[in-house]
């Protein structure tokens, strides 16, 4: 493999990662804010489905993202209502949406499916992408691409870096505390849960106006990523940046199956397909094995060098999701 | 009295929530110009009109009670099995393959192996999550979930390739899916319906289950850990091996509904590329039924029976009255979010009668000593 191959299929990897990305930073702001979102599955079917429909209709890529957005962020707001003023399961809401989104997107979908639909274009960013290697590996894509990057900065700046941002964490981990520091918590759960919708909803059309273009109902291949990105959010430890490296190693990953199934001509096609899982199956047990109460007994049995060796590791890879997610708050 | 009317009312409230999905739903015939009263009328004539169609309202349930049965092991040792339909499919794909090969066995004896290979392989998918959750941490949700993913891409993979009925390996079309059964190997059917002996196997499981729950330290033991794991471990209980079990028995039955539904209905495996292409979304459904039966086995009989009947009687709604099929989906999603959220209102209400009963109670003469205890519990 020559370095202009690595260098394109690196670049590819860098636009399959962007939905995933939307996804995975939506889903990490509104569960920071103390609201769990488990319809993404359905979400991102939902709106790949509408946001082709407008498209397609209207012939205008800006409207097919801009209704991929209005249905996230409007599954949110089923979400955040039955969460946060009826106070009920988000886990059990979250999944009948899950469910009653797939559906309807394949119902709904039918009179689009396999129609050509138009593309978002490539749009080079001049100067930067006459650069070489750096240029068509990173400024040779499409426009969501490069928000995808500017995402991911500007969640974590905004997280971390700024006042609103320590107020949203408040909400998430101590929702009283925010409270007594003036903080509206349910209002504010509100707008982060629809904001984080409106981001999982700009998925679906990067994926079926850009990344897989079309709609093709059940064979869209995109009945899956909802709960890929679900797991990479808990991975990602509800912090962009390492929810960003989580996203971009599933995209390399599921680039390196591709590359290397020509090489394996005895490995079926599914082991490929299916290999995301396991994978994210074993990334989740890292993340979490922690706080396994063996664990911590078997680091105490081990030799001073090792369980220091291992306890930095543990920690590294820990990720607690924040105090309050899926409380409801009363301010009584 | 009032309090048992209370009880009346949240016993009837699965029932409620139901009827006023359809009347929502009625609402939205309307707006297509379709007669409710005529479309729920081809709803019941579809479900419950024949001996047919009754029948076929059983066939439906069958898998989901089995399902549900599981559910209510589960989710009352507090895990969440999602993993339903992957379950469902190994357990199939291990029945299907006992019943292929040991094809000069005595017929009740390989039912009755193929039977055990659905329950074993249904309790391995289970099992798997259940140890990560028990010795890793690893949510529940999400491990069954995916899988589920696994299960599929298994599934696509034995019947195009090692499992493939010889006769359509050396077709062009290649249609993914094993040979038939052997005639001696289908389960008893009520003939001339389709009604098989799986439905009357779940009926009795469904006692089996409740006896397990209710009167075995086993079930004991699941239900103390689903309700305080921290008291249960104080108690002595071995929590992780607890929540192991539920989940390994819950997935146990989904298995032995994917063994029912091949040995029973469908006498080959048969795949679309989905899980919901062999198990009809029961893995699914049938966590709605057993909520719907407040996860009690004996009350997930109606409660299967009913989405039995939405389905069946769906159908041929659909058929009947030209409803457009999108509009079905969404009326069996409006009665599972109706259902679902009734399920919580009520598990609100019974909390708030308890603290309602707890600060009605007379104090105790030894009332000083005991506060400090009952101000450390509602902490």
């Amino acid at each position: 493999m020559d370095t202009n191959t690595i260098i394109i299929g690196l670049a590819g990897v860098l636009v399959a990662a962007a939905p995933l990305l939307f996804a995975v930073i939506g889903e990490t702001i509104s569960e920071r804010a103390g609201v769990t979102n488990l319809s993404m599955n359905g979400t991102i079917l939902l709106s790949a489905m509408g946001g082709f429909a407008v498209a397609v209709t209207t012939d205008s890529i800006l409207l097919g993202f801009l209704a991929g957005a209005g249905i996230g962020a409007a599954v949110a707001l089923i979400v955040a209502f039955s969460s946060i003023t009826l106070k009920q399961s988000q886990v059990a809401v979250g999944f009948v949406l899950a469910l009653v989104t797939r559906d309807l997107s394949y119902f709904l979908g039918n009179p689009f499916m396999g129609l050509e639909g138009p593309r978002l274009p490539a749009w080079d960013i001049p100067l930067l992408a006459d650069i070489p290697i750096i240029g068509p590996l990173f400024f040779q894509h499409d426009l969501m691409t490069y928000l995808s990057y500017v995402l991911i900065l500007l969640a974590w700046l905004w997280i971390f870096r700024t006042r609103p941002g320590l107020m949203l964490q408040g909400i998430g981990e101590r929702p009283a505390a925010a409270f007594v520091r003036g903080a509206n918590v349910n209002l504010l759960r509100y707008f982060y849960t629809v904001l984080g919708g409106a981001l999982v909803g700009l998925a679906g059309p990067l994926y079926s106006l850009s990344v897989k273009a079309g709609w093709k109902g059940t064979i869209s291949g995109l009945d899956g990523i909802g709960w890929i990105a679900l797991s990479i959010t808990i991975f990602g430890g509800w912090n962009p940046a390492r929810a960003a490296f989580g996203a971009y190693l599933f995209a390399l990953l599921q680039w390196l199956g591709l590359v290397l199934q020509p090489s394996m001509p005895g490995v079926p096609s599914q082991v490929l397909q299916v290999a995301p899982f396991p994978l994210m199956i074993l990334t989740l047990l890292l993340v979490n094995i922690g706080d396994a109460e063996w664990v911590g007994r078997t680091l105490a049995a081990m030799p001073e060098g090792a369980r220091r060796f291992f306890t930095k590791l543990l920690r590294a890879m820990r990720a607690s999701p924040p105090a309050a997610l899926g409380v409801p708050f009363e301010s009584d | 009295m009032r309090s048992r009317l209370s009880t009346l009312f949240d016993a009837l409230l699965p029932v409620i929530a139901t009827l006023a999905a359809l009347a929502v739903g009625a609402v939205m015939l309307l707006f297509l110009g379709i007669n409710p009263i005529q479309a729920y009328g081809s709803l019941w004539q579809g479900a419950f009109g024949s001996s047919n169609a009754f029948a076929e309202t059983l066939v439906k349930a069958t898998p989901l009670l089995l399902v549900a049965l599981g559910i209510c092991i589960s989710f009352r040792g507090d895990v969440i099995n999602i993993g339903g339909e992957g379950q469902m499919v190994i357990g199939a794909i291990l029945a299907t393959w006992v019943g292929l090969t040991f094809t000069d066995w005595p017929g009740w004896l390989v039912i009755t192996l193929s039977m055990l290979a659905g329950f074993v392989g249904g309790a391995v998918w289970g099992g798997i999550p259940g140890v990560l959750k028990a010795y890793f941490n690893v949510n529940e949700i999400l491990s069954t979930v995916m899988m589920n993913a696994i299960a599929v891409q298994l599934m696509n993979f034995l019947l195009r390739g090692p499992m493939i009925d010889p006769s359509q390996a050396q077709l062009a079309s290649k249609i993914p899916q094993t040979a038939r059964l052997l005639d001696a190997f289908h389960l008893a059917r009520l003939v001339p319906t389709r009604l098989h002996m799986g439905a009357l196997l779940a009926v009795i499981l469904a006692f089996v289950v409740y006896i397990l729950l209710w009167r075995t330290t086993l079930g004991y033991r699941i239900r103390a850990v689903g309700q305080n794991p921290h008291a249960s471990r104080y108690a002595g209980i071995q929590v992780p091996r607890y929540i192991v079990l539920a989940l390994l028995l819950s997935g146990a039955f989904a298995g032995l509904a994917g063994a029912v539904q091949v040995f029973g209905v469908n006498y080959r495996m048969i795949t679309d590329g989905s899980a919901s292409g062999f198990t009809g979304s029961a893995g699914f459904n049938g966590i709605v039924a057993a909520l719907f039966g407040q996860l009690h086995p004996l009350l997930s009989i109606p409660a299967s029976i009913l989405f039995g009947a939405l389905l069946v009687g769906a159908n041929s709604m659909q058929r009947a009255m030209q409803v457009p099929s999108a509009l079905i989906t969404a009326l069996n999603g409006l009665v599972v979010v109706f259902v679902v959220s009734s399920e919580i209102w009520r598990h609100k209400r019974q909390r708030k009668r308890m603290a309602v009963a707890a600060r009605e109670e007379p104090p105790p003469p030894s009332a000083e000593s005991k506060k400090p205890n009952q101000a450390e519990a509602g902490a």
